[in-house]
């Protein structure tokens, strides 16, 4: 190979990965970090990232030479010079990756057993996630359906399900976890800024996936303390366990705030009750919900999971269905 | 050797019996036996279960999933014995004397023989790329119907369970009904040729292959019609999920069955060809690449196969059967089923790369005019990633809270596989450096395949470094990895094979216009369809939802118009097939002025490939070296069963 065309492909290739570096500066790729494991995650992004462009960069522009100065025309029938091999050359390219996804590797695992280490004394909150809906028990025994945690301080999740796999993620937080029946899985989180964020179910898990939504409060110590004391819910018992036990992933309830479509829309569950015809709207609520299979709504599928009889207390279950008969009278 | 052009099989007449009269036409394989033949083994398939479930006073007597079970292996039999698929063997195991082989199985005469158990590599490797094509299109079609619902958010035109239907049905169908068995195709009509050889080591084995295939595609697609619901818990079909949704996904278990016992009645037919049916000559360092990638896919179908096979078998059992392999209220194991599938769906990303890159070296090396760059290191790299294939499986098992252990060695094992397979990159780019290239249509595929698949393979890094794997696993970064690698990589390739191969198949020349049109909408249709998932993947976007956050609607619309793009591409290449195929150009023996063996009969070749023993006298890519060959024909007699030279 003589120096020209090494120069020549040089400058090629300083011109993609120029192309390169300028998309990855360009577009905001991540969410905006809001954890310290989600900072360390980025870090090891952007390592992996100049390594990639790199890698990127040679072999666009060998392509990128060999269609300018290799082309034969239409008329030639002649061979290539018959390079068989190069040893060296073999080894180079046999070595230099071999060292670059060490580097990666070593970065990883270090940034793997930081994210995993939990410190010696953190915030403990159950997540229990069951088809569609998430519930999270804090440590003073009180179980909502969103999740709050305090800034600056390393909170452990012990995360688990009632049914099917789930996946516990939150994008700016960047750590997941799946949600596995009959096991219990840890994660570490340590936010640094205050805000709300999204909780998503990563995991396809049925019908109401794509709702399996909550969200993540991030407060000051203060505030979570507050918090841990008082017991911030208000409204009626009922609104609690319409919360905890998820109803809002597949039904529309506009006092709950509740816009799920999967199932019947209980702001209608008056007009439901009198085209049914099983009893009191009290009894058909409790019955629709013990045992979801004895009458469907015309228009809605057979597919709510009928666990709630056992997984709902007696007295949250009459709660639940005066909340939801009030709001329907 | 004959160059004359012979756009169809004609001559060869062999002796071939009588056509069946009166009440044996009935009797005899075919069509109008299947018509037969399948309702009586759906009535054994329907009555049997009735009949027990009846005679022990089981309730209820009438149990759809089991009834569905037991339809989907029997139906499916009394279709294959319809058509002839046991025949042969029948008469040999029911003590009858043996048939002698009357060739009449052999070849196609006319567009009937397409239709029929027939025994010719050939026929067979048309039958496989024609079959795979219309999966490809259906699997297609539901992608372009699940990215209608997705360019807005909320529920447009399909409630979740559709949505989940068409997401599980497209990757079944790309996968087990496109991409694997499209390479087990192009193997199919190749790799005899390639090694000189009359036909495959088993041919009767090899038309029973094919005929599992259209079966495996009919379940999955009848499978969305079951009632209830059809299969909805995505191609990985994850316990306990799987066993808790609706009838169709017993058809997915099913379907997966039969895919998976014609890709290993296949691979074990590659690797007996391999091994035993190489002209003489041919040494296993002087076969052509493809060959030795088919070989190393082989040897990863026969291995990895059956725990998919039992992975859904297990599932299966604990819907039908009530076993607890996965369910954990009852002692299973809930982790293990992923373990288990993973064990072969790794594997399996390597079984639909490996011919590609097959199929890449034959074509980059004589487009280029130049041997391939560093052969034996080529080959070598193929028996690495075979070898570290099996040992990175639970990479895709980051955040499942499997054994916390295992999560760095796996990561150094998936990270240390990326070295074989740049490799191979690299030497390809080498061996286009200072050749003499030209711009065919299979090698505009070949580069877009180099491109494409460096951007899958680096995001591949990414997901092996465990802390980013944590942020983008279930994403839609996954969605754009797995085609840049899947589409980007094998579909590329698929397409730069069929049109290398198209003048031998077919005997006629495909329109090189056309076929640059189709590579280019395709790559920019592509591009843009998948470029953008990286980032919302990211960025908050998970995968296999109907509904999505609001700030992605405009950039899934963008994807979705770009889709439908990509998707009217095919258009375009299906026109250029269909009209090349009757009208085009007739092709010469060796178009491509390549040195391997296939190119050097007629297009298409002899009904029995060659009409003498090639002498194989030198390696498959010497372009270049003045005066090398690869094989000689009319060489004196060698031993009177075409024994091959061991390897050297």
């Amino acid at each position: 190979m003589r120096r020209g065309s090494l120069i020549q492909l040089a400058a090629i290739a300083v011109v993609a990965a120029g192309i390169c570096v300028a998309v990855a500066l360009a577009i905001p790729w991540l969410p905006q970090a809001a954890g310290k494991e989600a900072q360390r995650i980025d870090m090891v992004y952007w390592f992996t990232t100049g390594i990639a462009i790199a890698v990127f960069s040679v072999v666009v522009s060998v392509i990128a030479y060999s269609l300018w100065k290799f082309r034969a025309r239409p008329d030639d029938d002649s061979d290539g010079p018959p390079i068989h091999g190069h040893t060296r050359l073999e080894i180079v390219w046999t070595a230099v990756p071999a060292i670059l996804v060490t580097a990666i590797s070593i970065i990883s695992a270090i940034v793997l057993a930081q994210n995993s280490n939990a410190g010696p004394n953190p915030v403990k909150i159950g997540v229990l996630a069951r088809q569609f809906a998430w519930s999270f028990t804090y440590p003073n025994g009180k179980t909502y359906g969103y999740l709050e945690l305090p800034v600056n301080r390393k909170t452990q999740l012990d995360i688990t399900s009632d049914d099917v796999i789930h996946s516990f993620w939150v994008p700016q937080l960047s750590q997941k976890q799946d949600a596995v029946p009959g096991q219990h899985n840890k994660l570490v989180v340590t936010p640094i800024t205050t805000g709300t964020f999204p909780v998503i179910c990563t995991e396809l898990c049925g019908l109401g996936h794509s709702l399996m939504r909550s969200h993540v409060t991030i407060v000051s110590q203060a505030d979570f303390t507050k918090f841990l004391k008082g017991g911030a819910t208000s409204g009626p018992p009922g609104l609690a366990v319409f919360q905890q036990f998820g109803c809002s992933g597949c039904h529309t309830l506009k006092p709950a705030g509740a816009t799920g479509t999967t199932g019947p829309d209980l702001d209608k569950l008056q007009q439901y009750a009198t085209q049914a015809h099983r009893g009191s709207l009290e009894a058909f609520i409790k019955e629709s919900i013990v045992s979801p299979g004895a009458y469907i709504q015309p228009g809605y599928q057979n597919v709510m999971p009928a666990i709630f009889g056992q997984q709902i207390p007696p007295d949250k279950l009459t709660q639940l269905v005066q909340y939801l008969a009030q709001n329907a009278k | 050797m004959t160059t004359t052009a012979a756009p169809v099989h004609v001559e060869h007449d062999h002796l071939s019996p009588p056509p069946p009269e009166g009440i044996h036409r009935w009797t005899a394989p075919g069509w109008l036996r299947v018509l037969w033949v399948t309702p009586l083994f759906f009535g054994i398939g329907l009555g049997l279960p009735v009949l027990i479930r009846w005679l022990v006073s089981w309730n209820p007597v009438w149990n759809g999933t089991v009834l569905a079970t037991v339809e989907l292996v029997t139906t499916p039999v009394g279709f294959l014995v319809g058509l002839g698929g046991f025949d042969y063997w029948a008469h040999y195991a029911s003590g009858r004397p043996t048939r002698p082989e009357d060739h009449s199985g052999h070849g196609a005469r006319s567009w009937r023989d397409y239709f029929r158990v027939n025994t010719d590599h050939k026929v067979i490797g048309i039958q496989y790329v024609v079959t795979t094509i219309i999966f490809f299109c259906i699997g297609g079609l539901f992608a372009m119907l699940f990215r209608a619902e997705l360019a807005r958010p909320g529920d447009q035109f399909f409630g979740p369970q559709t949505f989940n239907v068409l997401v599980s049905d497209h990757a079944a169908l790309m996968i087990f009904l496109f991409i694997i068995p499209a390479f087990a195709g192009l193997g199919n009509f190749v790799i005899p040729l390639m090694l000189g050889a009359a036909d495959m080591a088993f041919p009767r084995l090899n038309a029973l292959s094919f005929w599992l295939l259209p079966i495996a595609g009919l379940i999955f697609v009848v499978g969305m019609a079951a009632p209830g619901g059809g299969p909805s818990a995505g191609w990985t079909c994850y316990a306990p999920l799987c066993a808790h949704q609706p009838l169709g996904n017993v058809f997915f278990n099913m379907g997966v069955q039969w895919a998976g016992a014609s890709s290993i009645m296949t691979a074990l037919n590659f690797l007996v060809t391999i091994i035993t049916m190489r002209a003489p000559g041919m040494t296993f360092w002087r076969l052509p690449l493809l060959v030795w990638a088919n070989f190393t896919t082989s040897l990863l179908v026969v291995i990895a196969t059956p725990f998919i096979a039992g992975s859904q078998f297990f599932n299966m059992f604990d819907r039908v059967l009530h076993t607890n392999f996965f369910e954990y209220q009852n002692g299973g194991y809930v982790l293990g089923y992923q373990h288990i599938f993973w064990f072969y769906s790794h594997p399996a990303v390597y079984i639909m790369m490996l011919p590609g890159f097959g199929i890449i070296s034959e074509v980059i090396a004589v487009m280029s005019r130049k041997p391939i760059f560093g052969y034996r290191l080529m080959a070598l790299s193929l028996l690495a990633i075979l070898v570290l294939g099996f040992s990175v499986w639970a990479h895709h098992m980051f955040v499942a809270g499997m054994a916390g252990w295992l999560r760095v060695p796996m990561m150094v094992t998936s990270m240390v596989i990326a070295v074989p397979t740049g490799v191979k990159i690299f030497s390809w780019l080498a061996t286009m450096w200072e050749g003499r290239i030209h711009f065919t249509t299979p090698m505009l595929f070949a580069l877009g395949f180099l491109s494409m698949f460096v951007i899958g393979g680096l995001s591949g890094i990414y997901l092996a470094s465990v802390p980013i794997d944590i942020h983008a696993s279930d994403t839609y970064f996954i969605v754009a990895h797995i085609h840049y690698v899947l589409f980007g990589g094998s579909v590329f390739t698929i397409f730069a094979g069929i049109y290398y191969w198209f003048p031998k198949m077919t005997g006629r020349m495909y329109s090189e216009r056309l076929g640059k049109l189709h590579f280019w909408l395709t790559f920019i249709g592509f591009n843009l369809t998948f470029f953008p998932m990286h980032y919302i993947g990211l960025q908050g976007m998970p995968r296999r939802v109907a509904n999505y956050a609001p700030r992605f609607a405009d950039i899934n619309l963008f994807i979705s118009i770009a889709s439908f793009g990509l998707g009217a591409s095919t258009l375009v290449f299906l026109y250029n097939m269909v009209r090349s195929w009757r009208y085009g150009e007739v092709a010469s023996a060796n178009p491509w002025r390549a040195l391997t063996l296939e190119w050097q009969v007629s297009s298409p070749p002899p009904i029995f490939n060659f009409d003498e023993v090639p002498q194989v006298v030198g390696g498959p890519y010497e372009y270049g070296v003045p005066g090398a060959r690869h094989a000689i024909f009319g060489a004196p007699a060698p031993t009177p069963h075409p024994e091959p030279v061991g390897a050297d």
